[in-house]
Parts: C-alpha cells; structure tokens; sequence
C-alpha cells in the first residue's frame, strides 16, 4: 500500500512541476501589458485590448456600470474598473499605469505637475454630481435645518470635545450661526474617515473657508473635529447616525437617500434661513449647496487605442451616461453634458476646474 | 507517638475522602468556568455562520449555480457572481503551493537536519518565528515593492502572479515552522538506525524522516493555504481588481499575467456598498468561502489520518 501511496504522491507533484513550467512558458509568450491591442477597428464587436480605469470609490460604480454596458457590445476587450479612491487614482494615472482616472473632484495643481512631468496629457470630462447629505436620525425633530456656520460649530475643529449640542452655542453665536441655540441633547458625530473623498469634499465645500478665512485655523490644519466616529463604510456611517436620535453625520446623497427609513436629510442653506432640501432637481441646479461634480480623466494617448475611445464614446452617450441615475447620483445638467461631449470631441486637454 | 496524636491519622484522612460529602467547590467552579469559555465560543460561532447562511441562503436558491459563475461587478446584483473570485482564488492557491512549498519544506529541513547549532542558526530561527507573526498587509507592501515593482517585467505589474507570490512570502514562514515541528516530532533513534546500519544524512532524511513527518508537514502547509485563502489586505495593495473586471479575449496563461480579484476582496468591496441587495450576496460569498475554507481544511484532515504514525 505504502508503495502506491508514494507513486500518488510522486505523479502529484511531477503533475504540478510540469503545470508550473508549463504556466512559466506561456507567460514569456503572453501578452505585454496596457496597451498591447492596438488591433481591432473595424465593426463594433471586433475590438480587442485592455481598458484600466481606476480612481475614485465613488465613481467606481459609474464606471463599473459603463464598463459593463461595453463589454456586452465588445466581448473581446478586457476591461478592469477599480477604486482606490480620487488621490492613489491619480498618482496611478500619472505614472501612466491606467488609462481613465476617475475622480470626485477636480485634479490639484500637484497632480497635474506630477502629471506633466511624466509627459502624461489628459482630457477632462464631468460626468455626474454627487450631492452631500447632512444627516440626522429620522427620530430627530429638534433640528429642521443647518447652514455652514451652524455645521462649523457642531462638527469643526473647535468643536472637539462637545459632546451636547448645547456645547456649541457660545461657538455659534460668536460666529453668526444661523440656528443657534441648539438643543440640550447628546451630540454622536459620525462620518466617513480622513482616507474618503467624502471627507476632503465635505471639509473643502463647507468647513474650510470658515475655518481658514474667519476663524484663522492654520492653514492645512484639518478642519474637522478628530473626535468622532470616522467609517470608510458608508452603511456603518448610515446605522452609525440612525442608531442615536441626536445624531449627527455626513454621506453621500445615493447612500443617504437610500436608507431614509433611518436616517433624515436635513436642509442646509449656505448662509442664513434659506434652507434647500436636497433632492436630485435642487442638487443639479446647484441649488443645494453640498454637491461636487464627479470626472473622468482620459489619458490622451490612450485616447487615440480604438478599445480606450469605443468605452468613452459609450460613457458620454444617451446609454452610458444614464448609469449615473442607475447608480444613484445626480445627472448633469443638458448643458454640462454637452460640454463634456464638446471636449471629449475635441480631445481637449488640461483641466478647466480651477482648483 | 506524640505526632500521631495530634492530628487524625492518614487512614483517617483518607478514608475521609472516600467516604464524605466534602465537595471540590474549587474544582467545580473551574469545570464550570471553562464550560462557559467553551459554550461562548461556540455560540459566537453559531451566531455567526447562521446569520451568514440566513441572509445568504435565498442568494442559493434563486440563482444557484449561476451566482458561482457570475462575474465581479459592484452595480447589477442579478449577474453579480463570484465565479472570477473563486478562479482568482483557486489561482493564488496554485502559486502558494507551487512557490511556498518546495521553499518552506526546504528550508525547514537544512534548519532541523543540517543545520550546526550556531549562534546564527539560532537568530535565523527566531526571526523566522517573528516573522510568521508579522501583520498581513506589511507583507502586502513587501510584494508591492518585490513583486509588483522590481519584478514588474516578469509578473507583469499587479496581476494574479504578483498576488500569488506575495501570499507564498506571506505563509512561508508558517510553513517553514510547522514542518521543523513536524522533523522534530520524528523520534531521534529512527535516525540513529538509519545511521546504524550506514545510511547517509540523506539516505536517512529522504527515507525515513521525512515519510514518518509527512503527516504533520502536510497538515501544517495545507492549514496555511487556509490562511492564504482568506487574506484580503495584502491583495489589494497588489492589485486585486475590486469594481469590474472583463477578461475579454485572453486565455489561461495569458490571464496569469492579468487582473485578478479573489473571494475575500470581493466580500470586501461588497460589504461597503448601499445596494441591499448587495447585502445577500455578501453573505452568499462568505459561504463560498467558508466552504473553500473547510474544505481545505477537510483535506488536511483526511491527510493527517491517512498517513498518521504511532510511535
């Protein structure tokens, strides 16, 4: 018996020994990398190649959405999608390891010298808005509505350690908070952590010319209370903020508006009393004031690799760009879009957000 | 005779013992302790794997085997399917077996059996049992470095062979120990007979030791591709693809130099979407995975008892 039980083992690992040299073999012969098909061109359906997108977790989903209308027309064309997020998508993008970023905001001055320094030109295209959401249990009725300084107060850098909103009345006064008193309840923050896009837009669209401007922060000192509850998962921010009354916590609008059972969207007006519901018409109109556009960052070398091109063309027409609805964002104004056809057109390069 | 009368005899004592209704009340309350310790795992457990199999069951029947097939996508719940994480897996498995098995098993056996008892024999041996305690996502970022970046040319950047062989570098140092624990546990006189009757060192090593440790070098490496299977930071610091990945035209071999996802990065990702639906699905793959998980460990079972020696 023992002798046959050796063979076995014997075989097995002849077996695997010639299925590792096997695998070696191959790989030298395999494909190079990005950008090995430049092949394809004729009809539709006959593109090979590679298409690399990454970038932004929230546009992923977008792109994903895109990338899966495309490869039902273009079987033969790998596509692969991912989301580090907006800042590792561009350092990626500017060593010229993806084609497509995506973003979720527009690219800083930094990454566009990292960019130019590697000879990588990009054509800039907005395809969506996220709009923010400030959100409260949906058993809160002591707050109908916020405005940035109110939101300064209660979550800002000088607010570590309120653990009542009352704490935050003497801060809100001095600053001219809009709704200030606040009541004498429990204050549980929760939001996304430092590492989210969510977070930096957060912090950029409301807190940080208050703090800087007025309320003379240092200058690239964070501008949000480090005493929090910080999730990169946005359900665990949803049931963070609906598990408390009293809460308070910030999320994407698709995420926000999808759990309304247990969390409430308040209104926030930008100064004052002229508070604005988000919804997706007063988010598109810009009404609303938390929302950030969403890009895509189209390499423009890789612009010219028919498999690269047939996805954009996808991305920007009727058919791919009702994916932003599908995955829960807000669609550009007819406009907007019209203006990222125009670029995409044109292979305008360079970004137009002044950042 | 003065001491015998102050006390009871030892007959007495014992016969005490034997015949009283003294209780051990110490010895109670520790059964009992660890009982709890015993019962609260398990409940933990159950909890755990129930509450997967409740949210993830319905996933089964509705879709069935097509949800094993489905690809990766984080938007459409009804195609999505973790047939390319469990091929991803099952890849990443091949390259932990091919790569951090020849090289654990021989390392191992130039520590237990040649190697002089050096001073740096000793230091070599202690860094590799701190190194099997070294958190995963460090080893992420060596492969990052080695495999994805220096190598780059061969793997061909962050595909399923630079996943593979940072998960090889991650369980090798598990694998070197439990096959030194293993040649330790081969009784000493097996050599010595080999050696008596002038076998060399590696007449002896080759057909004596290394039979006798086959069981337990078995059951340890086959415990550690468990481990490989379920680690999910170190891939995606090594590229696992997390949204969509389309392996359009490329066949096997070429994909070994291609994007990859793996089961527990596809748990990953889909934890952290809004989608409910999502939700289901989440709990359909940890099943998936679980079962791939005990049925690893199933083999090293069955391995273990089929070859199992007593001394």
């Amino acid at each position: 018996m023992t002798v046959i039980r050796a063979t076995g083992f014997r075989l097995l690992f002849v077996a695997l020994a010639l299925a590792l040299i096997g695998s070696a073999c191959a790989d030298q012969s395999g494909a190079g990398d990005t950008g090995g098909g430049t092949a394809g061109g004729g009809g539709e359906g006959e593109l090979a190649g590679q298409v690399v997108v990454s970038g932004s977790s929230t546009v992923e989903p977008i792109s994903v959405a895109v990338g899966e209308k495309f490869i039902a027309q273009n079987p033969g064309v790998d596509v692969t999608v991912e989301g580090p997020g907006t800042s590792d998508g561009f350092e990626l993008f500017c060593n010229g390891e993806t084609d497509i970023s995506d973003a979720s905001r527009p690219i800083d001055e930094e990454e566009v010298q990292a960019c130019e320094k590697n000879g990588i030109e990009f054509i800039e295209l907005k395809v969506g808005i996220d709009g923010l959401s400030v959100i409260t249990s949906v058993n809160n009725d002591q707050v109908e509505c916020l405005d940035f300084h109110d939101i300064y107060a209660l979550v800002g850098p000088e607010s570590e350690g309120f653990e009542s909103w009352s704490d935050a009345n003497e801060l809100a006064e001095k600053i001219g908070a809009g709704h200030a008193p606040y009541p004498d309840v429990p204050l549980v923050v929760t939001g996304p952590g430092e590492e989210s896009g969510t977070y930096d837009s957060f912090a950029e669209i409301v807190l940080e010319d208050i703090a800087y401007e007025e309320q003379g922060i240092k200058e690239d000192d964070p501008v949000i209370r480090p005493d929090y509850q910080a999730s990169a998962n946005d359900n665990v921010i949803i049931e963070g903020v609906g598990g408390t009354d009293t809460s308070l916590g910030w999320v994407g609008f698709a995420f926000a508006e999808g759990a309304t059972d247990t969390v409430k969207l308040l209104p926030i007006a930008e100064e004052g009393d002229d508070c604005v519901e988000p919804t997706p018409e007063t988010i598109q109109s810009g009404e609303y004031p938390i929302a950030r556009d969403l890009f895509v960052y189209v390499k423009k070398e890789s612009a010219s690799r028919p498999e690269v091109k047939a996805y954009v063309d996808l991305y920007l027409s009727e058919e791919g760009i009702t994916s932003v609805n599908e995955v829960g964002y807000v669609e550009l104004a007819t406009e907007d879009l019209e203006e990222s056809r125009q670029a995409w057109e044109a292979q305008e390069t360079g970004t137009r957000e002044s950042s | 005779m003065a001491i015998a009368a102050r006390g009871p005899s030892t007959a007495d004592v014992v016969r005490q013992h034997l015949q009283g209704r003294r209780i051990d009340y110490k010895g109670a309350l520790f059964q009992a302790a660890i009982l709890v310790a015993l019962l609260l795992s398990l409940v933990i457990l159950f909890v755990l794997i129930s509450q997967v199999v409740r949210g993830g069951i319905e996933v089964f029947q509705e879709r069935g085997f097509d949800f094993l097939r489905g690809r990766l996508t984080v938007v459409s719940a009804s195609i999505a399917g973790v047939g390319q994480g469990i091929a991803g897996s099952l890849l990443l498995m091949a390259f932990v077996v091919l790569a951090a098995f020849p090289a654990g098993i021989g390392a191992a056996v130039y520590l237990q059996e040649y190697a002089p008892d050096t001073k740096l024999n000793r230091f070599v041996n202690v860094n590799i049992r701190n190194l099997a305690g070294v958190p995963s996502i460090v080893y992420g970022i060596l492969g990052l470095v080695i495999f994805v970046q220096v190598l780059g040319p061969l793997t061909g950047g962050k595909t399923v062979m630079a996943g593979g062989l940072t998960l090889a570098v991650l369980v090798l140092p598990i694998v070197i120990l439990t096959t030194m624990e293993a040649l330790r546990a081969v009784p000493g006189s097996i050599r010595e007979a080999g050696f008596g009757v002038g076998a060399t060192r590696w007449e002896v090593i080759r057909s004596h030791v290394l039979p006798a440790a086959a069981p337990g070098i078995l059951t340890g490496t086959v415990l550690s591709i468990s481990r490989a299977i379920g680690e999910t930071a170190p891939l995606l610091l090594v590229g696992a693809t997390t949204g969509l990945l389309a392996t359009g035209g490329s066949g096997f071999f070429e994909s070994l130099r291609g994007g990859y996802t793996a089961l527990p990065v596809i748990v990953y990702r889909w934890t952290s979407l809004p989608n409910e639906d999502f939700r289901a699905l989440t709990s359909a793959a940890i099943i998936v995975l679980l079962l791939l998980t005990l049925s690893t460990n199933a083999i090293a079972i069955i391995l273990r008892n089929r070859y199992e020696r007593k001394w």
